[in-house]
C-alpha cells in the first residue's frame, strides 16, 4: 500500500461549497417540529404534569409527557456491558423512561415534548406545561452519592452502585507490595468533560402506518449499532427501522447510542401520523448529550530495588451519571482493564472497578473512551516514581517497557498486545523534540521569570475488538456499470470516502474517482461494526481490501469468457486482465460495464471478515511554559511519534492526531463539566462557561511515524483515531508538573486553568 | 409578519418572516441555502458565519429583518460557477477540513480575513479566526489553508 | 425567543418618541448582547426599536481635544479608524480586542455603555478617560454613569447619543481575556490626563472601578514598580469555579503594571 495525501478529500466538494447534508438539512413533508421541556432540577419527584395549557398555544398538535413512554414501553436502553463479577452479578440497569415518569434525576432530563407546526410554537409553548416537583436531596459526585445516607436515584440500584467488578490477581500483587523496595501512591481525576462536536444533535422520524414502519434521519456513527439499539429500546423490529444517514459534524462516541429524544420522536410520529423534527439547541447540548470521561482514580505502583514494576494495583470510581448509556459503563470499565498495565511489563495486576449513577447528565464513550484515562493515571504513576526515585523519567521507562522479544504479549488482565516498539518510538520523539537539550532552554525561560517544562507519555491501546463478530463489504456496480463500496460504517469526519476507496482503487490499479463508497445505507443486508475505537480503518477498510481481491478472482473466468481464452492463461495488472503474450486484454471497469444488464450484476460480491483489536502505541513529548504572574501555559512544542501500523493516508491520520491531541489538551487546560454540589445545576452550560481550544493555541503538531505493521488486518494498520487523546492527557500533564516540581508542587489535577496555577505557585513560592 | 427582501449570493430574495426569525433561519429555511450551519446558541461558534455587506458577521445573531435591503453572500455564492474561491480550494489543498461542519463559516471568516489583511501573520490569522470554533482538526491545517489562500488569492 | 415587533427607526426623535411611549421596547443597535439574551427567552420585550443606522448616532471626530464617538459606531470602525488611532490608540487597541472579527461588526459602543456588562471592556475606558456619555436628554460624566452590574444612569427610554473622550497625554489597556468567553476577566484602561494617571478596572468586580491606591502610587512615581508594591484588595471581587477573588485581584493588578508598562513606553 502506498501512502498518500489527503490533499482534495472526495468529501471536500461538497463541504466546501455548503452542499453538505446534515440531519438539520433534511426535511419531510407536511413534518411538525418538537421541543423538549427539560427538568430545571437534578432530583425531585413529578408530583403533577398539567400539558392543557400548553396544548392551547398556538401551532400546538400534542403533547407527550412520561405516561406516553411508559405506554409505549420506552424505557428499557440496552447495554453493551456483559460482565459478570466475582458474585455472579451483572450490572444493575435502572429504567430510563423516554420521557422522564415519576421523578426527574438530572438537570437537563428530558420530562416532554411539544410537537407543533414550527419549531418558534413548539418552544413558545413550553413555558406553559405546568410541573408541580417534590425536591430530593442531590448527589454530585461519585464520593457524594456512593455515601452512606446518600439520596438514592433507582430504586433498583442500592446506593447508587451499578456494578462492582474487579480483575486482576489482588493476592499476588499484595505479595509485591508486601516486599517491595518502593511503592508510589497517587490518586487523579479525568475530569467530565462535554464532547461538543459542532453539529448539533437532532432527529427527522417519518411513520407509515401502512407498514408500521419508520423512517429515521438522525447524526450517528454507523447504521447498525443505531438499528439493534433503537428496536432494543422500542421492540420495534429492526426490519421496520429504516435509516437515512447523511453528512455528521463530528461525533468522537457522543453519537453512538440511542437517545431518549429519539425514541420519544417515534412516538409523536406514529401517534400523529405526521414526520416529527427536532434540533438541539447548543443549551440542550450541554445539557443532555452524553458527557465523556468522569473517572477518579487510585493508583499504586510497586518497583523493586532495580526500579523495576512489580505490581500496579487501581480503583476506577466511574460516574456513569443518572442513567447508564449503552457504551458508557462498557468503554469505562473494559478498555482501561486492558490497558492497566500499559506499555510495561507488570507481572501482577489488579483493578477494581465501581460504576456509580449521580445526578448529572449520563456518562457515555469520548474518544478514547476510558483509554485516555487508564494511560493517564499509569504515566502519572510512573512519572511519580521517577521524581521519587530520582530516575530520569525516560530512563525509568525504558527499564520497563515490554520488549520486542515479548510479543505477542498477554497482559495480566485481559488484551494480548501486538508487535510494538516502544523504545523505538520513545527514542525518535525524545530526538525530534530535542529532549536532551531542554536544560538551557530552561534556563533560557528562568531568566525571563517563565517556568518552562518538558513531559513525556508512553502509551498504548486497544482499539474496539466489535460488537458485531464479522465486517462486511459489498462491491455493486450501478446501472451504468460504475463501481461503488458498500459498508455499514459512517464517518463523522473520518475521510473514509476518501482512504476507503483509495484501498480499493489501488487494489484494482484503477483511478480513485472510479471508485465511490457509500456508508451505511438503508436496505443494504450487510454485517459489521460502526465508527467508534478506531476501528473503521483496520476492520471495514482491511475487508475493502479483501472485497477488492475478491472481485479480481471473481473477474477472472468472466474476462477470460470475453476474451475467449482460459482464465489460466490471464495476468491481472493495473486495472486489467491481460493474456500473457499481450495480445488481448480487458479492463476491469470496462467489462463491468460489459456486464450491465443482467441482474444482478454478475460481479456484485460481498466479503467479510474477522478483524479484533490492534494496538496502536507511541510516544509524545511536549514543552510548555509557564507565565508566574497569571498562571497561563503555553504549550511551546508538541511531538507526536506513534505506531499506527501500516498508513494508507499520512494527512488522515495527521489531521486525527492534530484533533485528538487539541481535545486531549483542551481537557489537560480547560474543559470541565462542572456541576454545583448543592444544587445540581450546570455551571458550564454553554461556550461562555465552557472552555474550548481556539486557533493558535497549538501552533503545531509535530507527527513521526514509527510503524509495525498489525497482523490483524490485511493492511497492516493499527486504528489511530483515539491515539491523540490517550497519549496527551499524560504528556502535557507531565510538562506542567516538570515546570512546577522545583518550586516543590508534586501534585495538580486537570483542568490546569491559570487560576489554579497561579494559586499552587503562590502556595509553593509561600512554603 | 415583516416582508424584507435582500440580495443573496447576486439575486433579489423576497420573504416574509416573524419578526423574530433569525437571519440564518431565513437563508435556511425560506432560501433553502442550508451551507450556513448554526452550531451554539452564544454567538461562539461562528459556523454561521455570512457576509453582510462586505463584512463577516454572525447571521445566527441578526434577525432577517435587521438584514432587509443589505447584500448577503453566503458560502453557496463563494464560488463561480464550477471555479472554487481560492480560500475554498485552499481549505481542500491542505485538509483545512474532516467533518466540514464548521467549514462553511470557517471559509467566510478567512475570506473576509483576506479581503481585509491580504497578508496575514500568523498572529493575525489566530485572531482573525478567534470567531470561529472547530473540534475536528485542532486548527493546525485550517491556519495551512489561510496561508496558502493568501498566497493564491 | 418570545414574539415581538421590529421597527426601523428612520430619526432619533421618532425613536426616543416610540421608547417613551412604549415601555416595554427596547432598542436594537448591533444586537450582540440582545439578540443572545433573547435567545435564551431572558428578556421579552414588546419592540425592538432598530437604530442600528441611524446617522444621528454616527461619527467620529476629533474636536477640542475630545474624540466624539457616535453610539452606533461598531467596534471595527473604532479599531480601524485612522482619527481614533491618531487621537487615542488605546481607545483602538481596545475595541480592536472585543470579542472577535464577527461580534466586531455588528457590536456597537452604545449598546456596550448602556448594558454595563460588568466583564465588558469599554467601560475602562469610559471611567478611565473621564469620559462623558451624551444623551438625548443630558450629558451624565462617567463617574456617575456606571450604577453596578448591568446598571446605569439612563433613565427609562434615554438613549445615548454619543460619547466624548477626552484626549489625553497617553494611555494604554491590557486585558486577560476569559479562556470561555473571552470577555475580560480583568482589563485595565490607564490614562494619563492633565489631572494625573487614571486606572480604570473592568472585568474583576461587579463593576469597572478606579483603582484609587494605584492612582496614589503613581502620582507619587510613575513607574510600574509603584504599582508592584500595591495589593488590590479582593474583597469585593468576583469569584466563581473560573477563578478566585484573588487571583482576579492579581490578575487586575497583572493588567494594571503591563498597560502602565505599554503606556510608558510611547513618547
Amino acid at each position: 500500500m502506498t501512502d498518500t495525501h489527503a490533499a482534495n478529500r472526495r468529501e471536500d466538494l461538497r463541504l466546501i461549497t455548503g452542499r453538505g447534508r446534515y440531519v438539520a438539512d433534511s426535511n419531510l413533508p407536511h413534518q411538525l417540529h418538537a421541543c423538549f421541556l427539560r427538568a430545571d432540577r437534578a432530583h425531585a419527584e413529578i408530583v403533577t404534569i398539567n400539558t392543557e395549557p400548553a396544548l392551547k398555544c398556538r401551532g400546538v398538535v400534542a403533547v407527550f409527557t412520561g405516561a406516553d413512554a411508559i405506554a409505549a414501553n420506552y424505557k428499557q436502553f440496552p447495554n453493551m456491558m456483559t460482565f459478570t463479577n466475582a458474585s455472579g452479578a451483572t450490572i444493575l440497569k435502572p429504567e430510563r423512561p423516554v420521557l422522564a415518569h415519576g421523578k426527574v434525576r438530572f438537570v437537563g432530563e428530558a420530562v416532554a415534548m411539544v410537537v407543533a407546526e414550527s419549531a418558534l410554537a413548539a418552544q413558545d409553548a413550553l413555558d406553559a406545561i405546568a410541573i408541580v416537583y417534590r425536591d430530593l436531596p442531590v448527589a454530585v459526585s461519585v464520593e457524594d452519592a456512593l455515601a452512606a445516607g446518600a439520596a438514592q436515584l433507582h430504586a433498583n440500584v442500592p446506593g447508587n452502585l451499578c456494578f462492582e467488578w474487579d480483575t486482576g490477581d489482588a493476592a499476588a500483587v499484595e505479595r509485591a507490595f508486601a516486599k517491595a523496595a518502593h511503592v508510589t501512591r497517587l490518586t487523579v481525576v479525568s475530569q467530565r468533560v462535554v464532547p461538543s462536536p459542532m453539529e448539533l444533535r437532532g432527529c427527522l422520524i417519518g411513520y407509515d402506518g401502512a407498514s408500521d414502519s419508520y423512517d429515521i434521519y438522525t447524526n450517528s456513527q454507523g447504521i447498525l449499532m443505531m438499528r439493534w439499539q433503537f428496536a432494543a429500546l422500542t421492540g420495534v423490529p429492526e426490519e421496520k427501522l429504516r435509516f437515512h444517514l447523511h453528512d455528521v459534524g463530528g461525533s468522537f462516541g457522543q453519537r453512538s447510542a440511542v437517545y431518549p429524544e429519539h425514541a420519544a420522536q417515534m412516538i409523536a410520529a406514529k401517534k400523529l401520523g405526521r414526520p416529527i423534527k427536532w434540533v438541539a439547541s447548543r443549551s440542550e447540548c450541554f445539557l443532555s448529550d452524553s458527557h465523556g470521561r468522569g473517572i477518579v482514580m487510585a493508583g499504586e505502583l510497586a518497583l523493586d530495588r532495580d526500579s523495576r514494576f512489580t505490581a500496579a494495583r487501581y480503583q476506577f470510581l466511574c460516574d456513569m451519571g443518572a442513567y447508564l448509556t449503552p457504551t458508557g459503563p462498557a468503554s469505562h470499565v473494559r478498555n482501561p482493564a486492558i490497558g492497566m498495565t500499559g506499555v510495561y511489563r507488570i507481572p501482577a495486576l489488579h483493578g477494581n472497578f465501581k460504576v456509580v449513577l449521580t445526578n448529572t447528565a449520563p456518562v457515555a464513550a469520548y474518544r478514547g473512551a476510558g483509554r485516555p484515562d487508564v494511560a493517564y493515571m499509569v504515566e502519572r504513576l510512573v512519572d511519580q516514581a521517577a521524581s521519587e526515585l530520582k530516575i530520569e523519567r525516560d530512563e525509568l521507562r525504558r527499564r520497563n517497557f515490554i520488549p520486542l522479544d515479548a510479543f505477542p504479549y498477554k497482559t495480566p488482565t485481559m488484551g494480548v498486545y501486538e508487535a510494538s516498539d516502544f523504545a523505538g518510538c520513545l527514542g525518535k520523539a525524545l530526538q525530534a523534540a530535542d529532549w536532551n537539550g531542554f536544560d538551557p532552554r530552561r534556563e533560557k525561560s528562568r531568566k525571563a521569570g517563565k517556568l518552562r517544562g518538558i513531559g513525556l507519555s508512553t502509551v498504548i491501546e486497544g482499539t474496539a475488538a466489535g460488537m458485531f463478530p464479522k465486517d462486511q463489504v459489498a462491491i455493486e456496480f450501478d446501472a451504468q456499470g460504475r463501481l461503488e463500496v458498500y459498508t455499514v460504517s459512517l464517518s463523522t469526519g473520518q475521510s473514509h470516502e476518501t482512504t476507503f476507496t483509495e484501498i480499493v482503487a489501488q487494489t484494482l490499479g484503477v483511478a480513485p474517482e472510479a471508485v465511490t463508497l457509500r456508508e451505511s445505507v438503508q436496505g443494504k443486508n450487510l454485517s459489521g461494526n460502526h465508527s467508534g475505537g478506531s476501528r473503521s480503518l483496520v476492520g471495514c477498510g482491511s475487508v475493502c481490501k479483501l472485497a477488492a481481491q475478491k472481485l479480481i478472482e471473481q473477474a477472472k473466468p468472466l474476462a477470460a469468457e470475453e476474451l475467449e481464452l482460459e482464465p489460466s492463461q490471464l495476468d491481472y495488472a493495473d486495472g486489467a486482465f491481460r493474456s500473457r503474450d499481450g495480445e488481448k486484454m480487458i479492463g476491469l471497469l470496462e467489462l463491468a460495464k460489459k456486464l450491465v444488464g443482467t441482474n444482478p450484476h454478475p460481479l456484485n460480491l460481498m466479503a467479510e471478515a474477522s478483524v479484533g483489536s490492534t494496538y496502536p502505541n507511541g510516544c509524545h513529548v511536549a514543552e510548555v511554559e509557564i507565565d508566574p504572574e497569571t498562571g497561563v501555559t503555553e504549550i511551546l512544542s508538541y511531538t507526536a511519534v506513534d505506531d499506527a501500523g501500516i498508513v494508507i493516508n499520512h494527512s488522515v491520520v495527521e489531521g486525527q492526531v492534530h484533533g485528538g491531541v487539541t481535545q486531549g489538551a483542551g481537557q489537560v487546560f480547560g474543559e470541565h463539566a462542572v456541576y454545583d454540589r448543592e444544587s445540581g445545576q450546570l455551571l458550564t452550560g454553554s461556550f461562555s462557561d465552557y472552555y474550548m481550544p481556539r486557533a493558535g493555541w497549538i501552533r503545531d503538531i509535530h507527527v513521526n511515524d514509527h510503524p509495525l505493521p498489525s497482523k490483524v488486518n490485511v493492511l497492516g494498520a493499527k486504528g489511530a483515531g483515539e491515539s491523540g487523546c490517550t497519549a496527551s492527557l499524560p504528556s502535557l500533564v507531565s510538562a506542567v508538573l516538570d515546570a512546577v516540581r522545583p518550586l516543590g508542587i508534586q501534585h495538580l489535577d486537570m483542568p490546569l486553568t491559570p487560576s489554579k496555577m497561579w494559586h499552587a505557585i503562590q502556595t509553593a513560592k509561600a512554603e | 409578519m415583516t416582508k424584507l427582501e435582500l440580495n443573496v449570493n447576486g439575486k433579489l430574495r423576497i420573504g416574509e418572516v416573524e419578526d423574530r426569525t433569525l437571519l440564518a433561519d431565513f437563508l435556511r429555511d425560506q432560501l433553502g441555502l442550508t451551507g450556513t450551519h448554526i452550531g451554539c446558541d452564544t454567538s461562539q461558534c461562528g459556523c454561521c458565519t455570512v457576509h453582510l455587506d462586505g463584512r463577516a458577521i454572525k447571521s445566527c445573531t441578526m434577525l432577517a429583518v435587521q438584514a432587509s435591503g443589505a447584500k448577503v453572500v453566503t458560502i453557496e455564492g463563494l464560488a463561480k460557477g464550477d471555479t472554487l474561491h481560492p480560500v475554498q480550494q485552499a481549505f481542500s489543498d491542505c485538509h483545512g477540513l474532516q467533518c466540514g461542519f464548521c467549514t462553511p463559516g470557517m471559509i467566510m471568516a478567512t475570506a473576509a480575513l483576506l479581503k481585509d489583511n491580504p497578508n496575514p501573520s500568523d498572529a493575525e490569522i489566530y485572531r482573525g479566526l478567534e470567531g470561529n470554533l472547530c473540534r475536528c482538526t485542532g486548527y493546525i491545517n485550517i491556519v495551512k489553508a489561510v496561508k496558502r489562500a493568501a498566497q493564491t488569492s | 425567543m418570545f414574539e415581538f415587533s421590529y421597527l426601523k427607526a428612520n430619526s432619533l426623535s421618532e425613536a426616543a418618541a416610540f421608547v417613551a411611549a412604549h415601555p416595554d421596547a427596547k432598542l436594537l443597535a448591533g444586537g450582540m448582547t440582545l439578540l443572545p439574551t433573547l435567545k435564551q427567552r431572558l428578556a421579552q420585550p414588546s419592540h425592538l426599536v432598530d437604530v442600528g443606522r441611524l446617522p444621528e448616532l454616527g461619527g467620529i471626530e476629533l474636536k477640542a481635544g475630545r474624540l466624539a464617538i457616535g453610539a452606533a459606531t461598531r467596534h471595527h470602525d473604532v479599531a480601524t479608524s485612522a482619527v481614533v488611532r491618531n487621537a487615542i490608540p488605546a481607545l483602538a487597541y481596545l475595541a480592536s480586542h472585543i470579542g472577535d472579527p464577527q461580534v466586531r461588526n455588528c457590536g456597537t459602543l452604545g449598546g456596550s455603555v448602556a448594558n454595563n456588562d460588568p466583564a465588558a471592556d469599554y467601560p475602562a475606558a469610559v471611567l478611565a478617560l473621564d469620559a462623558i456619555i451624551v444623551t438625548t436628554q443630558r450629558e451624565i460624566a462617567a463617574a456617575d454613569f456606571f450604577q453596578g452590574m448591568f446598571a446605569t444612569a439612563l433613565e427609562a427610554g434615554e438613549i445615548i447619543v454619543r460619547v466624548l473622550f477626552p484626549v489625553p497625554k497617553r494611555a494604554a489597556y491590557e486585558k486577560f481575556p476569559h479562556p470561555a468567553s473571552g470577555y475580560a476577566m480583568a482589563g485595565a484602561f490607564v490614562a494619563e490626563m492633565a489631572t494625573g494617571v487614571r486606572v480604570a478596572v473592568t472585568g474583576a468586580g461587579p463593576g469597572v472601578f478606579r483603582w484609587s491606591e494605584a492612582e496614589s502610587a503613581l502620582a507619587q512615581n510613575l513607574n510600574v514598580a509603584a504599582v508592584d508594591k500595591l495589593t488590590l484588595d479582593a474583597t469585593d471581587l468576583n469569584e466563581d469555579f473560573h477563578a478566585t477573588r484573588e487571583y482576579r485581584a492579581n490578575l487586575a493588578k497583572v493588567m494594571t503594571k503591563r498597560a502602565l508598562q505599554k503606556m510608558l513606553a510611547t513618547k
